[in-house]
């Protein structure tokens, strides 16, 4: 807590969502003791301890929710279109001042914790030292480091590329060596131009070599998956979280796969459909046509968009638990707007507080962090978010961030030094 | 001793004429800003109770400035300026308020903290975590009104690399105009940020190397400092290594700039022909102070900027004053207090001397060093002012004067038409009194009128002052 605060603080709203998708609090109030959340319930029964004081907010018309946890960013992105082949020249300094800028619009938009699926070298593990030596302000972060690549594979230009079994445990060790809170796997291609999207990367015997050391040490795995070989490979390597979700067959084609989403609803696996990377610059090209690019077609987009959405209902009937991860600042979507990604799990056929539920508990369940945030519950760490309206009413209220509270301290939005 | 370039130039413009001559003032920071490609040209007309030009006049009554885009269109008073027929023009009325030039502090060290931390320390951290606290330390400097800076030494390659993060539109900074790092001797001063050179050749490559990776300037240090390994009171290097670190950086029209803490240091730096000597400290073998009258008439006739830093001493009394008051100091920190009140009198003295003979004293801070931070340059202007100079005189050793110690003076420094639209505007008149530099109400950089963040993030910059007594014979000056 910063100096000369009281040591309570109590915020009321006219609403409080809690993060477990039950029925929204009327006339809410929660109390914060420095970095903890104390005691939650009505305006009327929400008090300090007998004797102590306590700063009170009454935001009125508001609703006071958990912080959301963006369990997919690449804090090193700039999100203007540039692809990561060329994100890479730049210097190792110039993508950590890029990160710091990117935390700094993530927290204050309303984001309390993030997942780093990928940087260059150690520019986000430098990041967080830089956080913890007070000069960058940062939602909580959780760190991957370097995705573990296979040679030529995706995000294989991050630095760190193995082959065969022992060079990928050696590659996890290094990782968790370096600080990593999980690993990040590229299970099929990507946008890496020399990678191959459609076709599993990692064979079975080295993916697998991958996730047990994670395992052996606590480590969640997460993988990036843009074909069905790729999750299959995933699945029987018994990854944790599993990224873009694509169902697509060898040769790129849209192909649904029941028994896929049967198996990873079976495993527990969460899925990350990340489809707000598509939804942001759809909404981009609509508000400015002279923005597309020749390879661009807003309407192969739009259905391609479509398709996806499809498969995400019908994961999520197979029983596939779904985690919001804006995937930004990736290609054109920069970061500081995870509720862009938040409303296309609505679109998809989320309601407004299954969509929220996927932005707070349950991505904060898939980071390994729910035991202190996701949800707003008494001994939880108080990351708090306020925004004016009733987000369970209309999605779009997600965006009228009046405050954010980061382990009780009030964050200055303003604060541009 | 041939100093041909001093040689050609008759007058008291030392250097400079001729190295603005071969200098082509570069871009600094070209301004990254797509969208105005498209767009018909931005209109601001800026007028306040007063304007000061800073061209060397009294401040202009009920003043205005016309900015187009990023350059100044017209400057006069708020009765005659108009903008063009038609011209889509935003107003901006400050009444009460001054006009003026951003400030240019000429002396920055953008990696610093300011918390006291020495040099050595501060070099052990990572260059991406120093790259990133330089990014910070730029927007401080900005936010306060500081529009261009020269920034006196940082490891390795960080200062370069935040001004490519700049040039990326990822950050925002003042101007800057960099060393890259700072030219040492093998366990001189600074030698920890990367540096560390000997003998004439690696003099030259050094100074080839700088300039390749983009110097603007050339950072000497010409006699040791707090860096452990050092000796504060020795020239560090010898005159023939010092003249070809000058030689080679005027040949490619740069500019150099050499840190002295003693005399030897500052007649060493005259003899290698440096533009601009930082500290300039009048200090003997022995460590007893001797100002040498003949030193600062050299000083003068050659034309060399001197930029004293005589707050980075101040902070250190005042930072030992809020730990004495508030946890109490130890018996080595009430000597070095003691030391540190009569060194900050004596320096206060030189300049005063220094100022009455005519040398060009300007401001530049030596902030983040020490315990002064960034964003706080106007407490050395301040005792600029505690030294000598008038109020007014004060407001150009941060603006023209700096500017043309600097070089750029052909783009900043004075509101003119053709000089880029950096403008700070300052409740009060800081003509009368220097302090009115803080009242920052608007800054205009490159002509967009900087979004500064809240105000609490603002009051947070600055450092908090303590009444010291500076001698009694000390009348005058800039305290409130």
């Amino acid at each position: 807590m910063s100096d000369g605060n009281p040591q309570f603080t109590i915020l009321k709203a006219a609403r409080l969502v809690d993060g477990n998708g039950g029925p929204v609090a009327e006339q809410a109030a929660i109390l914060l003791e420095g970095d903890t959340i104390r005691q939650i319930g009505t305006k009327e029964t929400v008090q300090a301890p007998e004797g102590a004081s306590a700063t009170e907010i009454d935001y009125g018309d508001a609703t006071i929710l958990p912080g959301l946890v963006d369990c997919h960013v690449h804090l090193i992105g700039i999100g203007d279109g540039r692809a990561g082949d060329d994100l890479v020249t730049l210097p190792d300094e110039v993508l950590t001042v890029q990160a710091a800028q990117n935390v700094r619009k993530h927290l204050y938009s309303g984001v309390t914790t993030v997942r780093d699926c990928g940087a260059k070298n150690r520019t986000t593990f430098l990041l967080r030292e830089a956080v913890e030596m007070d000069i960058v302000a940062s939602p909580r972060l959780i760190l991957a480091g370097r995705p573990i690549a296979i040679i030529g594979g995706h995000l294989s230009y991050f630095g760190t590329t193995a082959t065969g079994p022992t060079e990928c445990r050696a590659a996890v060790r290094q990782l968790i060596k370096e600080g990593a809170d999980f690993i990040k796997v590229t299970a099929t291609g990507g946008s890496t131009r020399t990678s191959h999207p459609s076709r599993p990367s990692f064979n079975i015997d080295e993916f697998s070599a991958i996730t047990d050391e994670a395992h052996k040490f606590g480590k969640h795995v997460c993988a990036h998956c843009t074909s069905s070989g790729g999750m299959e490979n995933a699945l029987e390597a018994g990854i944790d979280t599993m990224i873009h979700g694509v169902h697509r067959d060898f040769n790129g084609n849209d192909s649904y796969r029941p028994d896929i989403s049967e198996r990873i609803a079976e495993q527990g696996v969460f899925v990350n459909p990340t489809l707000g990377q598509g939804l942001a610059r759809i909404r981009q090209l609509e508000d400015n046509p002279d923005l597309v690019l020749e390879t661009e077609d807003i309407d192969v987009m739009r259905s391609g968009s479509e398709v996806r959405m499809d498969h995400v209902a019908r994961m999520r009937d197979a029983g596939v638990v779904m985690v919001a991860g804006s995937d930004s600042a990736w290609a054109n979507y920069p970061m500081g707007d995870f509720q862009t990604e938040i409303e296309a799990h609505v679109m998809a056929g989320m309601s407004n507080m299954e969509a929220i539920v996927s932005a707070t508990r349950d991505s904060a369940v898939s980071c390994r962090v729910d035991d202190i945030v996701g949800t707003l519950e008494v001994g939880k760490q108080a990351d708090v978010l306020v925004v004016d309206g009733d987000p369970t009413r209309d999605i779009a209220d997600l965006r009228n961030v009046h405050d954010v509270f980061l382990a009780g301290s009030k964050i200055d939005r303003h604060n541009l030094v | 001793m041939i100093l041909p370039l001093q040689r050609q130039n008759s007058g008291k413009s030392g250097n400079l004429a001729a190295i603005q001559r071969l200098n082509k003032t570069p871009e600094l920071n070209p301004p990254y800003n797509p969208s105005m490609a498209h767009k018909s040209p931005t209109y601001n007309l800026l007028t306040a109770d007063r304007l000061i030009d800073a061209k060397g006049g009294p401040p202009i009554q009920n003043g205005a400035v016309l900015t187009r885009d990023s350059e100044i269109l017209a400057v006069g008073s708020a009765y005659e300026i108009r903008a063009p027929e038609g011209a889509s023009v935003t107003n901006h009325h400050y009444p009460g308020a001054t006009i003026l030039p951003g400030m240019v502090d000429c002396h920055t060290h953008n990696n610093g903290f300011g918390d006291g931390r020495n040099g050595q320390d501060l070099a052990a951290l990572p260059d991406e975590i120093l790259t990133l606290q330089s990014a910070s330390n730029a927007r401080r400097s900005l936010f306060s009104g500081v529009t261009t800076i020269r920034e006196n030494g940082p490891k390795n390659m960080t200062m370069f690399r935040l001004r490519d993060a700049i040039n990326e539109g990822l950050t925002i900074g003042p101007r800057m105009i960099l060393c890259g790092r700072p030219v040492s001797i093998i366990g001189g001063h600074m030698g920890y940020f990367g540096g560390e050179v000997t003998g004439i050749d690696e003099c030259r490559a050094f100074t080839r190397q700088l300039i390749k990776e983009g110097a603007d300037y050339i950072k000497i240090t010409a006699t040791g400092g707090s860096t452990p390994s050092s000796f504060p009171l020795r020239p560090a290097f010898n005159l023939d290594e010092l003249k070809a670190v000058t030689d080679e950086a005027h040949k490619f029209g740069k500019l150099t700039a050499t840190h002295s803490t003693s005399t030897k240091g500052v007649i060493n730096s005259l003899d290698a022909n440096v533009d601009m000597i930082i500290h300039c400290v009048y200090k003997e073998p022995d460590d007893t102070d001797n100002f040498r009258v003949d030193v600062a008439e050299r000083i003068g006739e050659q034309g060399a900027y001197v930029n004293p830093t005589l707050h980075v001493g101040r902070s250190k009394i005042w930072s030992l004053t809020q730990k004495n008051r508030a946890f109490g100091i130890t018996e080595q920190e009430s000597i070095e207090l003691d030391t540190a009140k009569r060194e900050l009198e004596t320096r206060l003295d030189q300049n005063r001397r220094m100022i009455e003979m005519g040398v060009k004293v300007i401001t530049g801070s030596d902030s983040s060093w020490g315990d002064y931070q960034l964003g706080n340059t106007v407490y050395e202007t301040e005792l600029l002012v505690h030294a000598g100079y008038s109020h007014m005189q004060g407001v150009l050793s941060v603006t023209k004067w700096a500017s043309e110690a600097l070089g750029v003076n052909d783009i900043v420094g004075t509101l003119e038409p053709g000089k880029q639209a950096d403008i700070l505007v300052v409740d009060g008149d800081p003509s009368k009194n220097v302090n009115d530099l803080w009242n920052v109400t608007d800054v205009f950089f490159k002509g967009e009128n900087l979004d500064r963040g809240s105000e609490e993030s603002l009051s947070a910059v600055r450092q908090t002052p303590e009444e010291i007594n500076l001698g009694s014979h000390h009348s005058h000056g800039g305290h409130k």
